[in-house]
């Protein structure tokens, strides 16, 4: 395979993987429970369970195991965040179905899928942070008055990673797992360039 | 002819679309000189700021924004990219919007328009904030000081991921003590824009670097070799070194509490041995056969379930009463018992009696666990039922149950909201009523949030020419008109009526004037014929 003119990934020497596997830290899922809700209904009856139409249209409700938040919406659909890990998501969806079957409605469970993948790791160096901004100015975008970390739009995998001067980066927007761990493949040739010279 | 009577009052949409433009274009850039003009940008700046506006509007990157905004963002940027000492604090200032907000925008249109500015260097900051800080006639030395600060700084990697502000007040304060002007920390930070915990954070930090040991002079001259870590990535490794420490310690522990419950084991054994036997109430304790029925009526409750599961039971429970065994043996006070335990592990007594409620399979939660270990795996390896129906393995009923109020609770807590929520029932009440009464009458419509059309007053005019000049000013239909010769005509009109004979000539087309001015002017008798070509 050739090498294209002009990378839309950078381009990554053939050296040893980086031994450092990102830890996952939240996972955003959606699920549609295919009947109507009546939210009130729910609220009232749910232990755990909090609605302020006022202030948004859903019921949010949380469970202990896994440690979940949930948004049920009266169209049937659900917003399920907090999870570590992609089976504890759909456990944690399955749960909240119940919950809501429980309660008296026809819950089904269609469509799951999950929406969006956040992991972290450290590389355990300091990072210049300045000069990734120079040499990668297609990716990156450095303002520290607004934010101290370089945020940085990989664009295969599509993911975007916050690398921060104390070596943490965190990586988000992936659909799977092997997304973050390829990002995270990718990137670390290129911070260990930038590896501040003890 | 017949041909095309442009009219007056409707057809101005043919222009419509560019006439936005220009528009647009126009009140963009008198925004951009306003407020460039505040912050003292000469006129190069000011132009490419209007570039940069012609292309944000040409992206359609002004669709869903404020204006104000957009402005601030190109004005950002060209700051950024010819280096001026402007912050983006500086504009939020002036606008009264929040810093992070225009930041977005700012970070948006940068993207958009593909234009990256190089990192802001602090240094740039430091001859304004000297300025501001009014040093007089050293100015100049206290802003070269400052300068040599920051390069130390930058050198230590302070800078990183930090406000470039913040730095450079830390150096000022330092630089002006160097040479004896009194600035106190407030008055820095009210000049450099940052809190103070962040000034003294930074204060700290220089501190800790080797260079602040040196004296003035000395720093003046000699240029340290070594490079310290940035304070996140020290602070890093400081907690990683802690959580390490806390580990080994509570392994350490660990160890030690063994040692120790053996020392108490032997002394405990010793103390058995010189001890009377058992006598009274806890004689009863000693005999095997009320042990038995004890443990059974314990696992009675699993009689239903399979044997696998009560063997399965049964060794949790031996493992878990040898755990006790080796701790609380000191604390139990039936001693007949605990000799008896002690001599033959075959028969657990009562362990009930000794601590209360056993913790049987189901209290640890991993009855359904033992389950789907000893049952055959039926289930497929997807879980994608076809039919959408909701896979309940691996839930545990019992605990879903939980999550659910009974009817007291229940009772209680719609009381709770409806009084939390009182205001938002009656406004719903309210719409409800509302669109029920529209519909009894017909009139209701579906989409009730659309904002109405602007609802202009009625014009009040004297005179024809006057209402249209009104009329005109309101609707601004096409700046094509000229308007003056459009009231002049008006006006003419009105004052000389006795050229009605010159405009014989012209009839025709002042016919077809006075039919285009037919709406406005109707009741003017005259004026309209007498209108000559000018």
């Amino acid at each position: 395979p050739l090498t294209p003119m002009t990378p839309m990934t950078p381009v990554t020497p053939a050296s040893e993987s980086s031994g450092i596997v990102p830890q996952l830290q939240n996972i955003v899922s959606t699920v549609n429970l295919a009947c109507k809700l009546d939210l009130k209904n729910i609220a009232l009856h749910a232990r755990n369970a909090e609605y302020n139409p006022k202030r948004f249209a859903a019921v949010i409700m949380r469970i202990r195991e896994p440690r979940t938040t949930a948004l049920i919406f009266s169209s049937g659909k659900m917003v399920c965040t907090g999870a570590k890990s992609e089976e504890q998501s759909r456990l944690a969806a399955r749960k909240y179905a119940r919950v809501v079957q429980k309660l008296g409605f026809p819950a089904k469970f269609l469509d799951f899928k999950i929406q969006n993948m956040v992991g972290s790791c450290d590389v355990r160096f300091p990072i210049r942070l300045e000069g990734l901004v120079l040499t990668h100015q297609q990716f990156s975008s450095y303002e520290p008055e607004l934010f101290p970390g370089l945020i940085y739009r990989m664009v295969k995998p599509r993911i975007v990673l916050l690398i921060f001067v104390s070596g943490k980066v965190v990586l988000t927007g992936a659909k799977e797992r092997s997304e973050i761990y390829e990002a995270f493949e990718n990137i670390y040739p290129i911070l260990k360039g930038f590896k501040k010279a003890s | 002819g017949a041909g095309k009577t442009p009219t007056l009052g409707g057809g101005f949409h043919a222009n419509l679309g560019k006439e936005s433009r220009a528009q647009t274009l126009q009140n963009g850039k008198r925004q951009i000189h306003h407020l460039g003009n505040q912050l003292q940008l000469n006129q190069h700046c000011l132009d490419t700021a209007f570039n940069f506006f012609k292309m944000a509007v040409s992206k359609h990157l002004t669709r869903g924004r404020k204006m104000t905004h957009v402005i601030a963002a190109c004005l950002y940027l060209v700051c950024r990219t010819e280096g001026t000492p402007h912050m983006l604090l500086d504009l939020s200032d002036l606008l009264q919007v929040n810093v992070y907000v225009l930041g977005k925008t700012f970070l948006l249109l940068a993207r958009e328009l593909c234009i990256n500015a190089p990192a802001i260097d602090p240094c740039l900051y430091i001859p304004r904030f000297a300025h501001m800080l009014e040093f007089g006639d050293k100015n100049h030395e206290v802003s070269m000081t400052a300068l040599r600060l920051l390069q130390r700084m930058k050198r230590d990697w302070m800078h990183t991921g930090r406000r470039p502000s913040g730095l450079c007040g830390a150096a000022l304060l330092v630089a002006a003590r160097m040479h004896d002007f009194r600035r106190t920390v407030k008055e820095v930070i009210r000049v450099v824009k940052v809190c103070e915990s962040t000034l003294r954070k930074r204060l700290t930090e220089f501190e800790d670097t080797p260079t602040s040991q040196l004296t003035i002079d000395e720093f003046m001259k000699i240029d340290l070799e070594e490079e310290c870590d940035p304070p996140s990535f020290t602070a890093g490794q400081k907690k990683l070194k802690i959580q390490q420490l806390e580990k080994a310690l509570s392994k350490k522990l660990e160890d030690f509490e063994g040692e120790i419950s053996s020392y108490q084991d032997e002394i405990e054994i010793e103390l058995e041995n010189s001890r009377p036997k058992a006598k009274g109430v806890f004689a009863n304790f000693t005999k095997d056969d009320s042990i038995e029925d004890n443990t059974s009526s314990v696992l009675g409750e699993e009689e239903a379930e399979d044997e696998e599961l009560e063997a399965a039971a049964n060794h949790l429970n031996k493992d878990f009463y040898n755990e006790l065994h080796e701790k609380d043996r000191v604390k139990k006070i039936e001693d007949g018992e605990c000799k008896n335990g002690n001599e033959a592990l075959v028969r657990p007594p009562a362990l009930e009696s000794l601590l209360g409620p056993l913790p049987t399979a189901a209290s640890l939660g991993i009855t359904e666990s033992i389950k789907e270990c000893i049952s055959t795996k039926d289930r497929e390896p997807g879980e994608n039922t076809g039919d959408g129906e909701l896979d309940l393995s691996g839930i545990d009923d019992s605990e879903i149950d939980r999550y659910i109020l009974n009817e007291t609770e229940a009772q209680i807590k719609a009381e709770l909201w409806m009084k939390e929520n009182a205001d938002y029932l009656k406004e719903q009440k309210e719409k409800e009523a509302r669109i029920a009464k529209e519909k009894e009458l017909g009139i209701y419509k579906e989409h009730k949030p659309k904002k109405s059309a602007k609802k202009r007053e009625p014009i009040q005019a004297s005179t024809a020419g006057e209402a249209i000049e009104k009329m005109l000013e309101q609707k601004k239909i096409s700046s094509k008109i000229n308007y003056n010769v459009l009231r002049d005509l008006n006006s003419k009109g009105s004052n000389t009526p006795k050229k009605e004979d010159d405009s014989t000539d012209d009839s025709t087309n002042t016919k077809k004037l006075s039919r285009r001015k037919s709406i406005a002017s109707r009741n003017i008798a005259n004026p309209v014929n007498s209108v000559g070509k000018r």
